[in-house]
């Protein structure tokens, strides 16, 4: 065995005493990197970082009201809000959320705050007066004025009075450098549920809020983190029954994390606890890289009786199998970094890093590792357990019956069946819509208490699926407030007029500041609504700004325009945020900004921001990348195949089953109504990644067994479906052990979903493994498989080894981890 | 050789003992004596409160500069938001010595009323309402009604009865705010014109109007967006009754009233402080209530601060530090040997966002040199701090209402949101956009009455 693994083996074993102080002094290099280590969510850095609409996002991330809460009150029973009981909590909860740390004071509006405005003209002009005064209203006569006053103030009536006068909304922002999400999040929680009572429910909805609660999630995921690695490891302790065969993929798993966990700490990158399931799919994966090789290890040992010598062998062995199957697995998390989303990217890089620290830890460490260890007393009975009894029968008969259909005349039957079913599958996927919208988040589910509440807000007012018009100012003066000049007037009425006038999709609600700007110009002008229209002039545009900003703070108008009324926005609401609405939506807007023109002399319109628009920003990043990414990850596959096989033919058959995996699950979740969006591109790539293993492994057995039996197809592949495939099944039942309870157990949607779209992927590509990999063996019949000097095989000849014993060839158990 | 006849924390304990006693100012004997003599204040405090160098016990001396890395030295003497803003805003403060010369610490009109009560043996009292009057019951005829205040009440009245200690005060200003990020998002012009009607240090009460204390307007003179644009507040004597507030809006023509509860929001866009902020008594007195002395302390503030004269024609101050370089006015502080702590609460405010406030009144003068604005989770929120000081430097001088004494007034405001973190930074200045200048003058009133005071005196200002 001069072959280079065996020598590189050879070496590391020599020297295993330095190997392992050098294993030692890296990982407590990496380790002090972990205090270094922050987990957090970046929202926006879940989004595409190069599309058009989340750049005016983060240009004017005020717009939209990020930082704002925003709480509905509902009478329940049928009455409406003008009762001194209603008005008296909406008076109270207004008082108390100004305790919430953090709270802009300046920020906060409700209908029983002096900013909530009404206006009457008198003879010298016009008295502003807060709709409620300095107490609740009490009498039936205190109460009718209350309501009058409510119904001279458009704007309240609009935005903070329901349409059917039974809820009424306190909105308060929060200040960016005193904002704890988790504080905020728990206070107005409590102070909500203190409010509820048989009459009156509260909603709270808000990114703080949604942020809360994806912060009060993560913390149910490290406990689902906790229970599925308790799992594995109990499962990997029941599986070898061994101390050493237990403690030895726990030792090198938990090495790789290490590394991987240094590395983003030692560069201060955060990593995003959302995709917390991908680094358990890679401890899975290690798990079961690592328990092939110890089994491998074992049975080399029973054979040689010498754990460095056998250490040595194993390493040799397994060293370009192993090596392969994590460059697959690495890859597939390699690529998606292709997507311009920073989480992404991050994430890419952290998992990517850790799924390469597999390489040294799964084969050089875990080599000295076990020449070190004790080997289990029961050795005899590990080797020998397999494939005669019990389980392991049923399984083996399975297999056979399996790899029957396979080969031969029921081959046939069996292609056709495949072959309609990948048409179909293929077919069906071309129709999936991209696009997965909630209303709501899409993190949460349907019926989270978030979502529930979102929906609850849009039944009673504009809502929030907004598409925002940006106005920018093209340079910040101090002297000249763009966003009260004329040409932003004109283009804001245009705009707005158009939209309102579109016939396939007019918005819910339109509002700019040019409204507030005509609202004062009405006000000041004696009330009469045809004083409403600014005259295009500097000051008259002018007079109006000011009429609406004295005596406020700018911060009342920040979801319009800025702190210094420079940029602006036109907000148009929508009624929801499916597909059709979002193309709708843009369509108009579009219509509308062509119309006026995007470059003016002072400012630039900018599309867009907002709900609706983030939205398309992740369905067209989904449709951009999803391609682009699969056709990468099978170029690369497709090179180190053709290498490992020295055959294009061999990367072709690996390929296919894989690819066909994902038209399969692409159609599954068409016919289920799902659509495509990220989690799914993510979950394609990874299933890639990780179902090529399953290939690679089952087509270098059946090369094996395709000699050592001779040249008979059906043998050859009965025989490594008996092997092979029962290892390929070990590797997908610790997957799934390490991926389905998220799906179970996660309230978070976003993680749930991921779970459950990997475990089928897993399993779909598991049975394609099984049985449309050897069926293309059978119908191919590749020259390459006569071939006995693949990089990838696995057989030894133990004799070269050993001084004594009778000659025997041992046949290479397979490894598929 | 100076014999130190009291160990070094005796004045601080005597201070604190003299909150628990509800005495009056002083250490070694009451302020109120020397006040009376028309003597130096040094008599009453013993060296260490008279002498930051003693203080600190040679840390630091006058002409020494406060910086982040010897802030703390002093910490317990600073308002927390300005130790902040040097800790971590790289702001730096001169210290001076410590003035002991009383005349130097009013304008001499004010202080000539209040010398003349003093020896005629009139002193301030409250009414029933809770409304300071002479002591035969009728309103206050002028100068300080309270000069050697024991109650939080008595504080109060003195920074309230007369804002700028004035007969007629007009500030040509200018308020510049600058965003978290250094830049500026706003700069106004303005002229503050104040109009005392009774509580006139000359005795005498305005046409008449009993039932007023002042009439006040502001005018905007610039940016070009708010020129023309005013408002005039007029005051009644009795303080439980809100101002009536009325804002004018040159090209509509038409006055807006406000509502006269609303004092807790900006007067204009973007800057920091609320109408409530103003002299630390911006509100009637008894829209407020709950007068505390928490504590009497030695203190650093803007107390007979430097004029800003010295550092250009227009007396605006040099400016440092921030995220540009141009937060922060360069200013001088001296330690003041006896400062009140009171706290107050907008009772009169069921609505109000304000937990409480806490004013640092120097007892030499019932000044304040900084309130600091607590939100209703008693957080810090916005501080308002203010230099006060005789308009003189080396050679250059302004001359006060008589044309002889040198004139004495407010001479910066910096006003910080530390929630927030924006600045509004407000120069006292020479003159403003549209010419208006800062006039001490005496014998005006009716010219400026229907310039400034009236609704078509705001109609006209307008128009300009």
């Amino acid at each position: 065995m001069n072959s280079t693994r065996f020598r590189i083996a050879a070496w590391v074993m020599a020297h295993r005493g330095w190997a392992a102080l050098f294993f030692a002094l890296v990982t407590l290099g990496f380790a002090a990197g972990i205090p270094g280590v922050t987990i957090k969510t970046i929202f926006s850095d879940l989004l595409p970082k190069d599309d058009p609409f989340v750049q005016v996002f983060k240009d004017h991330p005020n717009f939209g009201n990020p930082l704002t809460v925003t709480v509905m009150i509902k009478r329940t029973d049928g009455q409406d809000i003008y009762n001194p009981e209603t008005l008296g909590k909406v008076w109270q909860f207004t008082r108390d959320i100004d305790l919430t740390p953090g709270i802009n004071h300046d920020s906060l509006i409700s209908i029983a705050t002096e900013k909530a405005r009404y206006a009457e003209a008198t003879p010298d002009g016009v008295d502003m007066r807060p709709l409620m005064e300095d107490s609740v209203p009490d009498t039936d006569e205190e109460i009718a004025d209350f309501r009058r006053r409510v119904e001279q103030s458009p704007n309240v009536r609009t935005f903070y009075v329901s349409g059917d006068e039974t809820a009424t909304l306190v909105t308060a922002a929060f200040l960016e450098n005193l904002l704890e999400y988790d504080v905020v999040f728990e206070q107005v929680q409590q102070l909500a549920e203190q409010y509820r009572d048989e009459h009156h429910e509260l909603y709270v909805v808000g990114q703080p809020i949604l942020t809360g609660w994806v912060y009060k999630l993560q913390e149910q995921t490290y406990t689902i983190f906790g229970i599925t690695l308790l799992a594995l490891v109990v499962a990997l302790a029941l599986y070898m029954r061994n101390v050493a065969g237990t403690l030895t993929p726990i030792v090198c798993s938990a090495t790789a994390a290490i590394w991987g966990f240094g590395l983003v700490g030692w560069i201060t990158s955060p990593i995003e606890p959302l995709l917390m399931i991908v680094p358990l799919l890679l401890i899975a994966r290690s798990f079961s890289h690592c328990v092939q090789f110890t089994e491998r290890f074992y049975e080399i040992y029973a054979q040689i009786k010498d754990k460095r010598k056998a250490a040595e062998i194993t390493m040799g062995v397994m060293m370009a199998p192993s090596i392969l199957g994590v460059i697959t697995d690495a890859l597939g998390i390699v690529f998606i970094a292709v997507a311009p989303i920073p989480a992404m990217e991050r994430f890419a890089l952290f998992c990517g890093f850790w799924a390469f620290c597999i390489i040294p830890t799964g084969v050089f460490l875990i080599s000295i590792l076990l020449s070190y260890l004790p080997a289990p007393r029961n050795i005899e009975a590990i080797v020998a357990e397999k494939d005669d009894a019990g389980f392991h029968a049923l399984q083996k008969r399975a297999l056979e019956r399996i790899a029957s259909r396979t080969y031969g005349p029921k081959a046939r039957l069996t292609t056709a069946v495949f072959t309609i079913i990948a048409i179909a599958a293929i077919a069906l996927s071309f129709q999936i819509k991209i696009g997965n919208p909630v209303e709501g988040s899409n993190l949460l589910w349907e019926d989270s208490d978030f979502n529930t509440a979102i929906r609850a807000v849009n039944d009673h007012f504009p809502g929030v699926n907004t598409l925002e018009i940006v106005l920018e100012a093209r340079e910040r003066d101090i002297n000249n407030r763009i966003a009260r000049t004329p040409g932003v007037v004109e283009v804001s009425m245009a705009i707005q007029a158009m939209v309102e006038a579109d016939e396939t999709m007019p918005p819910r609600a339109t509002l700019s500041f040019t409204d507030y700007m005509m609202e004062g110009n009405r006000l000041f002008s004696g009330g009469n609504p045809k004083w409403l229209p600014l005259d295009p002039t500097d000051s008259a545009v002018r007079a109006a700004g000011n009429a609406v900003v004295f005596g406020t703070n700018p911060v009342n108008f920040s979801h319009i325009t800025d702190f210094e009324f420079q940029n602006s926005t036109i907000s148009l609401w929508y009624k929801d945020n499916k597909q059709e609405t979002v193309d709708a939506a843009l369509a108009s807007a579009r219509r509308a900004v062509e119309a006026v023109g995007t470059d003016h002399e002072a400012f630039t319109v900018r599309l867009a921001s907002g709900t609706i628009a983030l939205q398309q920003a992740m369905n067209v990043v989904v449709s951009r990348y999803h391609w682009l990414i699969l056709g990468l990850l099978n170029f690369a596959i497709f090179v180190v195949a053709t290498y490992a096989y020295r055959s294009v033919v061999a990367a072709v058959i690996v390929l296919i089953p894989v690819n066909l995996s994902n038209f399969l699950l692409t159609a599954t979740m068409h016919v289920m109504g799902i659509g495509l969006d990220i989690n799914s591109v993510m979950v394609a790539v990874l299933g890639v990644g990780v179902g090529i293993d399953y290939g690679i492994y089952l087509l270098s057995r059946i090369c094996e067994e395709f000699t050592s039996q001779g040249h008979d197809w059906g043998k050859a592949i009965t025989a490594a479906l008996t092997t092979t495939g029962k290892a390929i099944m070990f590797t997908a039942t610790i997957m799934l052990i390490g991926i389905l309870p998220w799906y179970f157990l996660s309230d978070l949607k976003f993680m749930a979903d991921m779970g459950l779209l990997l475990v089928a992927i897993m399993l779909i590509n598991m049975v394609l493994a099984l049985m449309v990999l050897p069926l293309l063996v059978w119908l191919i019949k590749p020259k390459f498989a006569a071939r006995e000097d693949l990089m990838v095989g696995e057989s030894v000849d133990l004799t070269q080894f050993m001084d004594s014993d009778p000659p025997s060839a041992m046949r290479a158990v397979p490894a598929a981890g | 050789m100076h014999i130190r006849k009291y160990d070094f924390n005796y004045g601080r304990r005597q201070l604190m003992k003299n909150v628990a006693m509800g005495a009056g100012a002083g250490v070694l004997m009451p302020l109120s004596k020397l006040f009376a003599a028309e003597q130096s204040i040094a008599k009453a405090y013993p060296d260490e409160l008279m002498s930051i160098e003693m203080y600190t016990k040679g840390k630091i001396k006058p002409g020494d500069f406060i910086t982040a890395q010897n802030v703390d030295v002093v910490k317990e003497l600073l308002d927390p938001i300005v130790y902040d803003q040097i800790k971590t805003m790289n702001r730096k403060i001169k210290i001076r010595a410590t003035e002991t010369d009383l005349t130097k610490m009013f304008p001499y009109e004010y202080y000539d009323a209040t010398m003349r009560n003093l020896k005629n043996g009139l002193a301030g009292k409250f009414n029933a309402d809770g409304n300071v009057v002479m002591p035969d019951g009728s309103n206050w005829a002028g100068g300080m009604p309270f000069p050697d205040p024991k109650t939080g009440d008595e504080v109060q009245a003195n920074m309230a009865m007369s804002w700028g200690r004035g007969d007629y005060n007009q500030y040509a200003i200018n308020d510049t705010v600058f965003n978290p990020d250094g830049s500026k998002g706003y700069s106004y012009d303005l002229v503050w014109a104040e109009l005392q009607v009774q509580g006139r240090c000359d005795g005498k009460v305005f046409r008449d109007m009993k039932d007023l204390v002042r009439l006040q307007t502001v005018l905007f003179t610039a940016t070009q967006d708010v020129a023309g644009s005013s408002f005039l507040s007029t005051w009644y004597y009795d303080q439980r009754k809100f101002p009536d507030l009325y804002g004018y809006l040159p090209q509509f023509r038409r006055v807006r009233q406000f509502p006269t509860n609303q004092r807790f929001e900006p007067l204009i866009p973007g800057v920091t402080w609320f109408l409530s902020d103003a002299w630390a008594a911006g509100d009637p007195m008894r829209t407020w209530g709950e007068y505390k002395i928490l504590e009497r302390k030695p203190m650093l503030g803007a107390f007979n601060s430097n004029w800003g004269g010295a550092d250009s024609d227009n007396w605006v101050h040099n400016v440092h530090g921030g995220p540009t370089g141009e937060t922060f006015f360069d200013v001088e502080y001296e330690l003041a040997p006896e400062v009140v702590v009171l706290e107050s609460k907008p009772v009169g405010y069921p609505r109000s966002p304000v937990g409480r406030r806490i004013a640092y009144c120097d007892v030499r003068n019932s000044l304040f040199c900084g309130c600091i604005r607590f939100d209703r989770q008693d957080k810090p929120w916005v501080n308002f701090e203010a230099g006060f000081g005789q308009y003189k430097a080396g050679d250059k001088e302004v001359k006060g209402p008589d044309g002889k004494n040198t004139a004495w007034s407010w001479t910066y405001v910096m006003s910080f949101d530390s929630q927030t973190r924006r600045m509004s930074r407000i120069a006292h200045q020479k003159e403003c956009t549209g010419g208006y200048q800062s006039i001490f003058k005496q014998g005006e009133d009716e010219k400026m009455y229907s310039r400034f005071f009236t609704q078509q005196a705001l109609q006209r200002l307008g128009q300009v």
